[in-house]
């Protein structure tokens, strides 16, 4: 161990003193030595979650943070934190404490991980600031396990105030920058840990219900050779005595599983983008959920299978999660997210005639510009009162050169969007599989044939008709929550400003 | 620091120079820049602002005034009903207009349409279906090319089977702008069953028997003035007493329903009307003890001989 940093935990060991031999109480509270696996314990940990009336009377050992700290003459009331639960926990001179153990108690910095031996004790009055509001601990044994320094660079409590005016106004907050500069510590936080939860509960819930579809989770390769979308927004990375590039999307290799007749095909895994725009949406990387699925005769038969996806996991979020959407709301109120079932589906003609009777004028085969599609978002939402839709045909104008057009309206293409509160998290369509009509629409879009004569040469032998589509993870997180900014519902941001921690 | 005018206190430069000098003294030319140079230009630019917005006051005053006497001549034109004015003038004067509809006109009923689907949204709670309006959709059915869509929103739990299908298969073979009329059923938890049409020109109709006027309204029947207010109070009747009455109030609708019935073979007349829908309805959801009344009884029995009501009452077991 290098020896610097050894000095520094020594100083801060030394800095907690240790007992004076005149304590009676002096073997039940401490700093133990650092844990190098020197023995396994017998010694049970109960979970705090786990601390309730049925544990009434019980000593038990409890392993948790000090959240927060106050002493008061004879005692001292801490809260002990694991994960999104709390629990008060008194340490109070009596048979157990001295005067000095309750002072060493008062002084363990905040943050720094305990070994509490405590009886749980029914209380009569609920405690309002933690969760577990029926009982409480009174600490026996007390045993600091890891110190944290003294000064923290952002306070957990400031961390998850939640921004309301009147009264409470100007008190501190915490500014997204130092969260994200100091993420191990703005990552504890109760909202934090539920929204990182939440969204482990979305992959969890996404994989269970394709796989119980028959879809099929492949890994699609991140380091290609050529941009698999247009050439604009991709990173170029030295490859040995070339360049090569990273995936903006797994596209091409769902495409080519489906040729390889793996009929319906997921995968979640990093998309990269090299977009320089310093918005609330958009990361250069990001979680992608991808979907591609051979269908019969209908694209809408996928559709219905991705729309109805999300549909589960919504449900399932509901379900499960109550708990952390509880908790987020009590920092960022917002209303519940709504949806229907079967999903509403409109196409692009109505989303455009109910743009214009609310004013707004726009041409046939225009893109949807962003406040549009706020708005357009609001107006189904007053209609329909869905959060979630899905929007048909859009123009071929606007969607890259594989968007097989439609046969009704060659001005039309059989893609489709799908919106959460109004913004855009998914976008798929039916892809050409046909090379002929492909070299067309490529040479029509003005796309260098030679670039793509891979993709190409893939369809030549015999493709299925297919369509699919990819989500944002951590857009559906974050809208789903109603949260305005993406980096809160991605753990490790990476955007044009940020490439640490 | 900002600084205020002071008018001179001696008189223009003009006066001076008309003053009489000693002829020891010469003429100098003002050192500064007299007052007229200055201040005038500053005051036309006032002026001419001023004058702008003057005129452009007059000519919206001059517009006001002639729409004024445009709307004095309109007025004069319309007669207004007066308090003392005779409603039998009216019954006449529509009488002669044919009862039956013509070929209804969805566009000039609906309002403006920007080539896409007119879709009706229905929220309605599946714990009370709508009994009339799922009718009206069948009415409706056969009159216009509709797409019929069932959604269950997030708010209710769990939606029986037979209302999840209470439009029976669906095949959509069209494109959804080549139909005339969307009509859309959310099953959603609200108090009362709400319909959103055009969200920009048009609040939300709420109440059953509301819903089902604007449904009915839909196939373009016209009716003299004396009729459509018989059919609106026996379409209010049905819904506020006959659905959600006592007994002793069943009772007496029950009653005066068989007068009428003994009349007409229908309560709005000699038509089906929405009165004979929302009744009926209204009928098969309430559990009375009430005997039916022999009237009542026959026009129960020739609504469901009707397909659209038949459909309903299979949706009630």
């Amino acid at each position: 161990m290098p020896s610097a940093a050894r000095k520094s935990q020594e100083r801060d060991r030394a800095s907690m003193e240790p007992p004076p031999a005149d304590d009676y109480a002096k073997e039940r509270y401490g700093v133990l030595p650092l844990i190098q696996s020197q023995e396994k314990s017998d010694r049970v940990l109960v979970r705090i979650n786990d601390l309730t009336v049925e544990k009434a009377d019980e000593v038990v050992w409890v392993r948790g943070r000090i959240h927060t700290s106050r002493a008061k003459g004879k005692q001292c009331f801490l809260v002990l934190r694991q994960q999104q639960f709390n629990v008060q926990a008194l340490v109070a001179v009596g048979d157990h404490a001295s005067k000095q153990m309750v002072k060493f108690a008062a002084n363990i910095n905040k943050e720094s991980i305990v070994d509490v031996e405590g009886v749980v004790r029914k209380v009569h009055q609920k405690i309002g600031g933690c969760t577990q509001q029926d009982v409480e601990l009174h600490v026996q044994r007390i045993y600091v396990i890891s110190l944290a320094e003294p000064r923290l660079p952002l306070q957990l409590d400031d961390a998850v105030r939640a921004e309301v005016e009147g009264e409470e106004e100007g008190r501190a907050t915490v500014n997204q920058d130092t969260r994200l500069d100091n993420r191990v510590i703005d990552l504890r936080t109760c909202t934090s840990q539920a929204v990182f939860h939440l969204q482990s509960g979305i992959c969890q819930l996404f994989r269970e219900t394709l796989i119980r579809r028959g879809f099929v989770e492949i890994q699609t390769p991140k380091i290609i050779s050529a941009p698999s979308e247009g050439g604009a927004n991709v990173f170029t990375v030295s490859y040995f005595k070339s360049s090569a590039y990273l995936a903006q999307s797994p596209q091409l290799y769902k495409q080519m599983c489906i040729c390889a007749d793996f009929e319906k095909v997921f995968c979640i895994g990093p998309v990269f983008r090299a977009e320089d725009s310093n918005t609330h949406r958009h990361l250069t990387e990001f979680v992608g959920l991808d979907i591609e699925m051979a269908f019969n005769y209908h694209y809408h038969e996928v559709v219905d299978e991705i729309a109805d996806t999300l549909v589960q996991i919504f449900k399932g979020l509901q379900e499960r999660f109550q708990t952390e959407i509880l908790t987020v709301n009590k920092q960022f109120p917002c209303e519940p997210f709504k949806f229907l079932e079967p999903t509403l589906r409109l196409e692009y003609r109505e989303a455009l005639a109910m743009l214009r009777e609310a004013g707004v004028e726009m041409g046939d085969e225009d893109d949807l510009s962003t406040p549009n599609e706020k708005l357009l978002g609001r107006l189904v939402k007053e209609k329909y009162d869905t959060d979630f839709y899905i929007l048909d045909k859009y123009p071929l104008a606007v969607r890259p050169f594989y968007t097989m057009p439609d046969p009704g309206n060659p001005k039309n293409s059989n893609s489709y969007d799908m919106f959460m509160r109004g913004e855009e998290i998914l976008s798929g369509a039916q892809r050409i599989h046909d090379p002929q009509l492909l070299t067309e629409r490529a040479q029509h879009h003005g796309v260098d044939l030679e670039k793509i004569k891979a993709y190409i040469d893939s369809f030549r032998f015999g493709a299925p008709p297919h369509a699919g589509g990819g989500i944002g993870l951590e857009r559906v997180t974050m809208l789903y929550l109603g949260l305005s900014n993406v980096r809160q519902t991605s753990m490790f941001p990476r955007d044009p400003k940020r490439l640490t921690p | 620091m900002p600084m205020y005018k002071v008018r001179s206190f001696h008189g223009a430069p003009g006066a001076v120079r008309a003053e009489q000098l000693p002829t020891c003294m010469y003429r100098l030319q003002n050192l500064h820049r007299g007052p007229a140079a200055a201040a005038p230009p500053h005051q036309e630019e006032v002026d001419a602002s001023l004058l702008a917005l003057e005129s452009r006051q007059e000519e919206i005053l001059k517009r006001l005034y002639e729409l004024k006497t445009a709307v004095d001549g309109l007025s004069k034109m319309i007669q207004t009903p007066d308090a003392d004015f005779d409603v039998t003038n009216i019954i006449q004067a529509d009488e002669y207009a044919p009862l039956t509809a013509n070929a209804a006109d969805l566009d000039s009923m609906l309002g403006k349409d920007y080539g896409a689907l007119k879709d009706i949204v229905i929220n309605a709670n599946p714990s009370q279906p709508p009994l009339s309006l799922l009718v009206l959709h069948s009415l409706l059915c056969e009159r216009y090319k509709i797409l019929s869509a069932v959604h269950t929103h997030s708010s209710v739990k769990c939606v029986p089977e037979n209302l999840l299908k209470c439009f029976g298969e669906q095949t959509r073979k069209q494109s959804r702008h080549e139909y005339q009329l969307g009509f859309t059923l959310i099953w959603k938890n609200v108090p009362k069953p709400q319909m959103k049409f055009s969200i920009q020109t048009m609040c939300p109709i709420e109440g059953e028997g509301n819903i089902a006027r604007f449904l009915f309204s839909l196939f373009g029947q016209k009716h003299n003035a004396v009729t459509s207010t018989l059919i609106d109070s026996w379409v209010d009747t049905a819904i506020f007493q006959l659905k959600e009455g006592s007994n002793k109030e069943k009772a007496a609708v029950l009653r005066s329903m068989n007068t009428t019935l003994g009349k007409t073979s229908w309560l709005g007349g000699n038509e089906l009307t929405v009165a004979d829908i929302v009744a009926w309805c209204a009928l098969q959801q309430t559990s009375s003890s009430n005997a039916v009344p022999a009237n009542v009884q026959k026009w129960m029995k020739s609504c469901e001989n009707l397909a659209p009501f038949n459909s309903a009452l299979k949706l009630l077991k």
